[in-house]
């Protein structure tokens, strides 16, 4: 008896799904699909990791949407950031080859160029959206290769607009990240591999970059807003980067300071901290002072949410520019003029000191101001090899080497060009000296020359 | 004396031949023994403040001591009062223990209180004076002993359980290696680390020294300003002799709880390993290489710099050639003492080689560790401050010329200053706009807010290389 009735309920709902309203839904994500779905790429890149203190090769997957007809693909930039051997399959399942274009840590976006020179099927491009009038509960779809399983679909709606998450997050290559952009947070499920695919609204455009998830919890994924992506592509595709100006401030939320700082209408932005040797420091602003107006437009960040499109206003303008600001400080309003620095890159470029057990990068003005180093002088260690010459020495992540024997290293070039040498001598005895924590120390390196070296490499 | 060894080795041989059981001690005369440890045993009954972030419990220890001195001191295992496990971190909790009351027994029944004076940081043993000492008893006299010889039987007296009558009992134990490095330690099979501090006596009963361990020097504090105190031996404990000259030298000057009696000369170091010391074409083996001096230490007085090798010190050799024995030599040093003289000879690297010169410097008391930095309690808010220590300004790399603030050292879980965000660690450099550079000036703006009840108070901080405002809502309700 009750059997029957179930059977009947679930025929009226099936009836019921019939109706021409949902009927139009579900062919709305037929569309939207087809519009995407077969500009999803699988992304294979090799990457390197130098933490370990040699390099290592590491295959990886993640997912990509091409966004340009001569075949640009974007993707997360810890995907496929500094990759090298790319691997992409498309929808189509034909497999090629992809180069490196360019990439942006701050915002975790790179773009990849497929090699269409073996390839004569057709190239379906997929069309950026606005993210900027995306709706909280709206449904969107997401594609990718989650867990590797390449074109796969997932539906939810989503969830929040404008999550914050401090710029303070780094990426595993060691850059900070998310500094510049709020997320798309959605409840399609999103899993590892989804990382660099499309988030896709009903009208079939990509709203966002999928780009994390918190595997600890039920579908919480978070997309980079396509807004971003939209600007960062287009400088990665003119200058392979984005170029931003910097002045060396920290900011945070004013809410529930104001009273203290006697911002009286809420308005204007907290600073909380400026770097050592920044133009902000140079021109005595301080941590405390209240910025009411940038080049004349007022700002705000009574909220997290409004730090990054603050942060953005003063790294969009040229570097070298002068930007005006008016602040609050203890009730009275003053003028600054602060020239803008180039940001610069983040880290610096990475070396394998192969043989000698230990992997170091440039120091950029960043690494410095991060690193609390003195200056940019000498090479960082970024990693130390278990059981090689400069563990054995005493080396440690962290250390900054300034000399080979006598011959000081004030640049990764200089460093280079005295280890090749050296190298190549097979020199057995080196003496490093290296800065730690205000010292200067010596690692002496006992080389063993036969050790590593393959004979087909 | 001769002819005594012999027997003693011929028993001692019997006796492994014949039966594992109750070796060798049939030499001690424990009747005579027993008698004179009367005269300067006591049982210690401690109560120990444990506090756990801001909660507080009392425990009781119960152990030996002897007493060593005509006015009172005793000396007893001090390990759980010692500045490592006075003041620990545990989760992200400050754990913190010190003496509340300390009764001690001697062995004829008569009982006495007694005042914490502190614990030698290396060998953990602690020290205690007995209030108002009537001078009933009879100190023990350390006798240097001229050889510690594998083989030779040590006899010491432990502490019973509390529920068995008399309190103490007698054990044995052998010498079985006499390690010379890292230091001069004569190890010993048969003890267990229960016994630490009891008096060791060789066959004539005469008080050698007492059983201790020895450290790891690695493991041991690295850092001359303490912060990095060694938190984790583990591993067995090698249990042997601390000698009498050691124990001697502790006695007349004892290790006092929160006084800086340590010498500094202000360097970091590193060893001069052998191969450095070739491929510097070096006559020396050993030694200590300066790689930084802090700013206004003896060491910048004394005219040393970043690179000088250290190979002697007043004459003796640096015997130093690994990084795992620069706590030897730090030992040494601040075993000096503040205001004592120390002549170094210095290699210092020129164009051409090394110069060799002779300096002379002056230590100065090392710097104040962070376990006896002086603190304020806020209990309204509820956390603790502490003033900044040297460490503070190394680790975070800051200019003590500078920067002045205080540091956040506890905080009470679901309180004030914790919902309002503030962080153990923290360095507070103002609050409400009035710089604090001490627990002085804290306690001069918190305790007013007592009376101004203000319904918030706004800090402003320096946590991981950066600064920030942190408001604290205050419910005066």
């Amino acid at each position: 008896m009750s059997k029957t009735i179930l059977a009947l309920f679930l025929f009226c709902a099936a009836a019921l799904s019939a109706q021409p309203g949902h009927e139009t839904h579900q062919q709305k994500i037929y569309d939207a699909r087809d519009k995407v779905l077969p500009a999803l790429v699988h992304i294979q890149p090799v990457i390197k990791n130098y933490r370990t203190g040699e390099l290592e090769k590491q295959a990886v997957v993640g997912s990509g949407v091409i966004f340009h007809p001569e075949g640009y693909v974007v993707t997360n930039y810890h995907v496929a950031g500094k990759a090298e051997r790319i691997l992409c399959t498309l929808e189509n399942r034909e497999i090629v080859q992809a180069v490196y274009i360019g990439g942006d840590p701050l915002t975790d976006i790179s773009v990849i160029k497929l090699d269409l020179s073996k390839y004569n099927g057709k190239l379906a491009v997929a069309e950026f959206g606005n993210s900027d009038s995306v709706q909280v509960g709206e449904y969107v779809l997401a594609m990718g290769s989650p867990l590797s399983l390449s074109r796969s679909v997932s539906a939810g709606v989503i969830s929040t607009r404008d999550r914050y998450f401090s710029g303070e997050d780094r990426l595993p290559s060691g850059e900070r990240t998310g500094r510049y952009n709020l997320w798309i947070q959605t409840d399609a499920a999103i899993n590892p591999g989804n990382s660099g695919g499309p988030l896709v609204d009903l009208d079939g455009r990509i709203i966002g970059i999928n780009s994390r998830a918190n595997l600890f919890a039920n579908n919480l994924g978070f997309a980079i807003p396509i807004n971003i992506v939209k600007e960062v592509t287009a400088a990665i595709l003119k200058d392979g980067k984005v170029t931003r100006s910097w002045i060396g401030l920290h900011c945070q939320a004013l809410q529930e300071l104001e009273t203290y700082f006697g911002a009286g209408d809420n308005n204007g932005v907290l600073i909380s901290s400026i770097d050592p040797g920044s133009p902000a420091e140079e021109v005595f602003l301080k941590a405390g002072d209240i910025i009411l107006e940038l080049n004349d437009k007022p700002v705000s960040a009574r909220f997290v949410e409004e730090l990054p499109a603050f942060y953005s206003m003063i790294a969009k303008t040229k570097p070298g520019d002068e930007i005006k600001l008016k602040v609050l400080r203890n009730d009275e309003i003053f003028n600054f003029k602060v020239k803008t620095r180039e940001l610069g890159d983040l880290q610096g470029e990475d070396f394998e000191c192969k043989g000698w057990g230990f992997t170091i990068k440039d120091i950029t003005r960043q690494m410095m101001i991060e690193s609390q180093l003195d200056d940019t002088i000498g090479v960082y260690v970024v990693g130390v090899k278990m059981g090689g010459a400069a563990a054995d020495g005493g080396l440690r992540r962290g250390d900054v080497v300034t000399k080979i024997n006598n011959s000081a290293t004030p640049s990764l070039a200089d460093f280079t060009a005295l280890y090749q040498k050296l190298h190549d001598e097979k020199a057995e005895k080196v003496l490093l000296t290296v800065a730690r924590s205000g010292g200067t120390r010596f690692v002496f390196l006992n080389i063993d020359n036969d050790e590593g070296d393959s004979p087909n490499e | 004396m001769n002819s005594r060894r012999v027997v003693t080795v011929l028993s001692a041989i019997a006796v492994v031949l014949l039966s594992s059981l109750s070796v060798g001690a049939q030499d001690f005369d424990f009747k005579r023994l027993e008698g004179k440890i009367k005269d300067y045993t006591l049982v210690i009954d401690l109560k120990i403040e444990v506090s756990f972030g801001m909660h507080s419990t009392e425990q009781s220890e119960r152990m030996m001591g002897t007493l060593v001195s005509d006015d009172g001191l005793v000396i007893f295992n001090g390990a759980p009062l010692s500045s490592d496990a006075a003041i620990s971190t545990f989760a992200g909790v400050t754990v913190k223990t010190s003496p509340s009351k300390i009764e001690l027994t001697d062995l004829n029944g008569k009982t006495y209180e007694g005042e914490f004076i502190g614990v030698d940081r290396f060998t953990k043993i602690g020290f205690l004076k007995i209030k108002d000492y009537d001078g009933d008893l009879k100190p023990i006299t350390f006798v240097e002993s001229k050889a510690f010889v594998v083989g030779d039987w040590l006899a010491l007296y432990m502490l019973l359980p509390e529920f068995v009558t008399p309190s103490v009992g007698a054990d044995v134990g052998m010498i079985s290696t006499v390690v010379t490095s890292p230091e001069f330690f004569p190890l010993t099979v048969g003890f267990n680390s229960l016994q630490v501090t009891s008096v060791l006596y060789n066959h004539d009963l005469q008080p050698v020294g007492v059983l201790g361990s020895l450290l790891d020097p690695s493991e041991a504090a690295t850092d001359q300003s303490g912060m990095i105190e060694s938190f984790q031996q583990f591993g067995i404990p090698l249990l042997g002799v601390v000698t009498s000259s050691r124990l001697q030298k502790m006695i007349a000057d004892p290790p006092k709880q929160g006084e800086a009696d340590r010498g500094w000369m202000g360097i970091t170091l590193q060893a001069l390993t052998k191969e450095l010391a070739d491929f510097w074409h070096l006559s020396i083996t050993s030694g200590i290489i300066v790689n930084d001096i802090v700013a206004g230490s003896p060491a910048e007085e004394g005219g040393l710099k970043t690179g000088d090798i250290i190979y002697e010190v007043n004459g003796e050799p640096v015997e130093v050639d690994k990084d795992e024995e620069i706590p030897i030599f730090q030992r040494n040093i601040s075993e000096l003492g503040p205001g004592a003289s120390v002549e170094l000879a210095v290699k210092r690297p020129t164009d051409s080689g090394f110069e060799d010169m002779r300096l002379l410097i002056t230590l100065a008391e090392a710097p104040m560790t962070a376990t006896d930095a002086a603190e304020y309690e806020s209990k309204k808010l509820e956390f603790k401050v502490r003033n900044m220590v040297f460490g503070d300004y190394m680790i975070n790399r800051l200019d003590p010329q500078t920067f002045k603030g205080v540091v956040v050292s506890e905080i009470k879980p679901g309180g004030l200053a914790d919902i309002g965000g503030l962080q153990l660690g923290d360095i507070i450099q103002s609050l409400d706009n009035q710089p604090i550079g001490s627990i002085e000036d804290a306690e001069a703006v918190l305790s007013k807010m007592d009376e101004l009840r203000p319904d918030e108070a706004v800090f402003f901080v320096w946590r991981n290389n950066k600064t920030l405002f942190v408001n604290v809502k205050i419910d005066w309700e």
